[in-house]
């Protein structure tokens, strides 16, 4: 029955990394890899791993393919065009990688053939909540500690990266005649400040509002 | 008789599914004439009242009505994915039922015992979560593939909303997981047992409960929480260009997700089946958990009946500043308590 199962999955799992990587419709890509951790998923279940099964599911199913499928989305890419030149030296590197993957699959097939087979006792309790949680928290808490502060380093990173508000757009410009800039005109993303000031240049009106200021005349200088 | 033949174990299985099924679809019907007719009270009128003896058979002259109607795919959509997405909503969120446990362990005359639910495994609740996660796709593909502004609109609303509320919607679980030790709901629900309700978790998390239901009707799409399908701007939403059978389903979809999520309160908040009797006649149980799940589904009407609908920017700010903070300072002083208490 498990047998039955796993040829089931691993068919999905494959059919659906296939599709994935030959489809040209990037959503496509997209429905095929959640498709691809899906069965995944399965597999972890028929292994008596439920907890990994689950954490794969809510974190790469749930939360990261919605985040790609989000980004397609709001990109709105439906046709990317094949740029097959740019990508020419990647064919001879995939060869590479899959004779390397072929010789670790053989590899492994081989010796599990010439060694006997020891199932290791109580392994139907290694995948419960239970003995991930007491694994997590004792005899690996430095690589669990290291990885939480990754995670930091990189939700902060995020965050430091999108808030770099106070550099003016490139559309930002002074409208000849008129000598007063608003708030919005300099900082275009603190709309809700409303002060203004009286000036001559762009530049003058950002210095007087304590925003930076770079104008793609300024680089090229 | 011989329980342990696998046979009749696979039969009695697809039993318990089939009834579960008929029980949640007609629960839906219900629920959607009770939110007519309850909203119909709110508002001062009359309500759909004759079809059937009080507009009892309203629900199902609507659906043969819907049926009814043309089948329209736009020429202009992803066709296989606009298939697809109404599957995906009602799929995750059917699959969400088989954890929750409808009563205790009943023993039969001539059958002999049988627990109340259909599947027992050491995630349940992770199962839920993972299961609800899924379901977003439904929604979002939806608005993607209908080649439409107001449908894209919609999708990439909800599926910013529910990626949002989920955060604040798991943690808000961790309290009770916290207090129970464990991911089996059967057993949170046991736990809960005895001392004349003063065991149910809403006494130990308050706080959680709160914060819980505000994020499950976030996560349900519900008012005030609806900015999914605005119909003030978004016309419809995502299922703008969806008709007949498929606009159904989603339609099945966002009410059986509402009885899902209340399952979850119940089970988890309220003691699930637990109430005065039970000991006695383990079948009240099941009595007890309906009737605190249509409580649940009441509050959701009321809300729709009382409440405005927040503006984009606002349910953002709510969900990220408010809610998610809330939560963890929930689980800080949930595990601070219960590391002094338990030592």
């Amino acid at each position: 029955m498990s047998t039955l199962l796993f040829i089931i999955f691993a068919g999905m799992a494959i059919g659906c990394a296939i599709a994935m990587v030959s489809q040209s419709n990037p959503l496509y890509s997209a429905i095929s890899l959640i498709g691809v951790f899906i069965s995944l998923a399965s597999i972890y279940v028929t292994l008596a791993a439920p907890f990994i099964a689950a954490v794969q599911v809510i974190v790469y199913a749930g939360a990261i393919m919605v985040l790609v499928i989000f980004v397609i989305m709001l990109l709105n890419v439906e046709h990317s065009e094949p740029r097959r030149k740019r990508l020419k030296f990647l064919v001879p590197m995939a060869i590479g990688m899959a004779a390397v993957l072929l010789a670790e699959t053989v590899f492994i097939l081989h010796s599990v053939q010439i060694t006997e087979n020891h199932p290791a006792a109580n392994i139907s309790d290694v995948g419960l909540t239970h003995s991930i949680g007491v694994g997590l928290f004792t005899g690996y808490l430095l690589p669990f500690e290291i990885t939480s502060v990754l995670l930091l380093m990189a939700i902060v990173g995020a965050m430091s990266l999108a808030r770099r508000t106070t550099i003016l757009s490139a559309t930002a410009r002074v409208v000849p005649g008129s000598q007063v800039l608003a708030m919005d005109i300099v900082n275009p993303r603190g709309v809700e400040d409303l002060r203004m000031v009286e000036t001559e240049t762009t530049e003058e009106a950002a210095h007087l509002l304590g925003v930076d200021f770079h104008s793609e005349r300024s680089e090229r200088e | 008789m011989a329980w342990d033949n696998q046979y009749i174990h696979a039969l009695v299985l697809i039993i318990a599914i089939t009834v579960a099924f008929l029980t949640i679809m007609l629960l839906v019907a219900a629920t959607v004439l009770a939110e007519r007719r309850v909203l119909a009270l709110i508002q001062g009128r009359l309500g759909p009242n004759r079809v059937g003896y009080g507009g009892i058979l309203q629900p199902f002259a609507d659906f043969i009505k819907t049926m009814m109607k043309e089948d329209l795919v736009p020429d202009q959509s992803t066709r296989f994915v606009f298939l697809l997405a109404p599957m995906i909503a009602v799929i995750t969120a059917i699959m969400a039922i088989i954890v929750y446990p409808f009563g205790p362990t009943i023993t039969l005359p001539f059958l002999g015992t049988f627990p109340l639910r259909i599947a027992q495994f050491d995630v349940a609740l992770l199962y839920v979560l993972g299961v609800t996660s899924v379901g977003v796709y439904g929604i979002a593909l939806a608005g993607w593939s209908s080649n439409n502004k107001y449908s894209l609109m919609g999708g990439l609303r909800s599926s910013a909303q529910m990626i949002s509320y989920e955060l604040a919607l798991g943690l808000s679980l961790i309290g009770v997981i916290l207090l129970s030790g464990t991911l089996d709901i059967y057993q949170i629900v046991e736990q809960q047992s005895g001392w004349y309700g003063l065991h149910w978790n809403i006494i130990y998390q308050p706080f959680g409960f709160i914060l819980y239901l505000i994020a499950a009707i976030a996560e349900t799409n519900r008012v005030p929480f609806d900015l999914p399908e605005a119909e003030t701007e978004l016309v419809a939403g995502f299922h703008t260009e969806y008709s007949s059978i498929k606009f159904l389903l989603f339609f099945n979809a966002e009410y059986i997700n509402m009885i899902t999520v209340s399952m979850l309160a119940t089970t988890l908040f309220l003691g699930g089946w637990n109430g005065p009797g039970v000991a006695q006649l383990p079948l009240l149980g099941v009595v007890y958990f309906f009737a605190k799940i249509i409580f649940f589904l009441f509050v959701y009407i009321w809300l729709r009946g009382t409440l405005p609908r927040f503006r984009f920017d606002q349910l953002m700010d709510f969900g990220w500043k408010f809610l998610l903070p809330a939560a963890i300072l929930n689980i800080v002083l949930t595990a601070t308590v219960l590391y002094f208490t338990t030592g």
